[in-house]
């Protein structure tokens, strides 16, 4: 074990989000990149946020760090000894309240703008009016996941909050090279590959062809639901999924609804694919946990017969996710894409598309659950939402995030420009929402 | 087993499930106030299903029924 603050050894899952971005670069107009927005009851001091923003950002030299490898061909994260270029925060001020159009217009174009340089991982920026403001941090995935994003925010409310930052942000990061075990990850290699094989085998999932062009930026929905709708949703889930099973109720949801979709287009495929995060967090020492990635994937197969039904789709979704759990092939992928590092990145993005011919899934799927953003305040403003807006590797170029955060449950789909069409989203929406508060099947 | 031996068995396995220290879940504390989503609850069905040989994702548990992980050690109880 490496304890070092100038060098972070890279994960398997660190290994295969560096695959995405240059996936990403190469497909798109940007890397793999999201954006986490907080909608706040207050104008911000922008000036006092710029200068607080430029304090704790260039505090922890790990944000301005870039991809390496070691004599032993190992991926690292090579830190600077200071960070020293301010992040970029970008204002817009309005004089009236914006209409919501406009605003997730502004947010499409900070989430698809592409950072500044190889060592810039973080932008900012301000929408503001004389009632309210949103405040949103696009971050590199490669420096952060979803959940790391919300805890590093947490860390910059609660530095605000006391005299002194509460932590050192020169981080000795314990790492691993990962270069031993070898047979306890060809296990689970083993393991992968025969899960993989078997979708690979079982039939092509059903997907939405990728538009041409490799400048295209993502678009996003946002559907928030109010706190009264939100308990609905929720008590609706416990009656039609059980106990604690919000995720596989509004997954089962989405799908209904991008059925409508794929019969409208004349899809022909006979399975969805969903593959769905897993926060994987070891839990030993919060604050190195805020930084890279600590996610691993589940794979929903579903054929579109089992569609229909949502108590049979609820079901078979749940026995899913149970047995592939129960089967360890979570942990069993995160241990074996440790192999997969020896790959040069190019090497990497063609073995990940060479078990499913190209077409990777259907759709993403997240549930973050209740956010790891634990204050009610950000600057002083009480905060009246927050909510992801990530990009989503293309293929599929179609990804829905759901989350929880003060009472309210948001759902925000996230596509690449052009692959829907503006009916077929408000489509899609239509369907989700009429589910979600009528509980129609 | 009685339940309180099944209760320290389940304290001890949600406690590396939820990322905790074991002194940190209280066995009358319920589940959904653990910071435990759907993923992680499944993951204590199948610790459940591994330690009492008892394969709970498909029964009809309640809310009542995973009140507190003192009301799940009664149900394990139960059962076996």
């Amino acid at each position: 074990m490496l304890v070092s603050k100038r060098k972070r050894y890279l994960s398997g899952s660190d290994w295969v989000i560096n695959c995405l971005d240059r996936m990403m670069k190469n497909a798109t107009n940007a890397g793999n990149m999201s954006q986490i927005v907080l909608v706040l009851a207050a104008p911000v001091d922008e000036h006092e946020l710029r200068e607080r923003l430029n304090g704790f950002v260039k505090s922890f030299p790990v944000l301005q760090g870039r991809v390496s490898r070691d004599l032993k061909l190992a991926p690292y994260w090579k830190i600077p000894k200071h960070a020293v270029n301010d992040p970029l925060l970008a204002v817009h001020r309005m004089d009236q309240s914006p209409a919501d159009g406009s605003i997730v217009s502004l947010l499409e174009r900070s989430a698809n703008a592409p950072f500044r340089g190889p060592e810039d991982h973080l932008a900012f920026q301000v929408i503001t009016d004389t009632e309210r403001s949103i405040v949103s941090m696009t971050f590199d995935h490669r420096i952060f996941d979803a959940r790391g994003a919300e805890l590093f925010l947490d860390l910059f409310q609660q530095s605000l909050q006391s005299s002194a930052l509460p932590i050192d942000g020169v981080i000795p990061f314990a790492s691993s090279s990962a270069l031993t075990q070898w047979s306890k990850k060809f296990l689970a290699g083993r393991n992968v590959n025969r899960r993989i094989i078997a979708l690979a085998k079982a039939s092509e999932p059903e997907g939405l062809p990728v538009p041409t062009g490799t400048d295209r930026g993502f678009r996003y929905r946002l559907l928030s639901f109010s706190p009264q709708e939100t308990v609905g949703i929720y008590d609706r889930a416990y009656q039609e999924a059980g106990y604690l099973m919000e995720s596989p109720f509004l997954l089962s949801v989405i799908l209904q609804s991008l059925q409508e979709l794929f019969r409208s287009r004349k899809g022909t495929a006979s399975s969805y694919l969903i593959p769905v995060t897993m926060d994987l967090r070891p839990g030993k020492d919060q604050l190195q946990e805020i930084f890279f990635n600590y996610v691993s994937y589940l794979f929903y197969q579903v054929p579109v017969r089992s569609i229909a039904g949502r108590a049979g789709l609820i079901a078979l979704l749940k026995e899913q996710m149970y047995e592939l759990v129960k089967s360890g092939f979570p942990r069993d992928l995160a241990e074996a894409s440790l192999l997969t590092r020896i790959a040069p990145l190019p090497v990497l993005g063609k073995l990940l598309n060479l078990p499913m011919k190209g077409k990777m899934a259907t759709c993403a799927f997240s549930h973050l659950g209740k956010s790891a953003y634990r204050s009610s305040e950000f600057m002083g403003a009480k905060i009246d939402n927050l909510y992801h807006m990530p990009r989503v590797p293309a293929p599929p170029g179609l990804g829905f995030f759901s989350n929880y955060f003060n009472g309210r449950l948001n759902l925000v789909i996230s596509f690449i420009d052009g692959l829907l069409e503006d009916k077929e989203l408000s489509m899609i929406e239509q369907g989700i929402r009429a589910r979600f508060l009528t509980g129609s099947d | 087993m009685t339940v309180q031996e099944i209760e320290e068995k389940l304290v001890q396995g949600i406690a590396s499930i939820a990322n905790r220290e074991v002194s940190a879940i209280a066995p009358e504390k319920p589940f959904h106030e653990l910071g435990i989503d759907s993923l992680g609850f499944v993951e204590i069905l199948v610790f459940i299903e591994k330690t009492f040989q008892l394969k709970l994702i498909a029964s009809d548990l309640t809310k009542q029924d995973f009140e507190t992980i003192h009301s799940v050690a009664s149900y394990i109880s139960r059962k076996l």
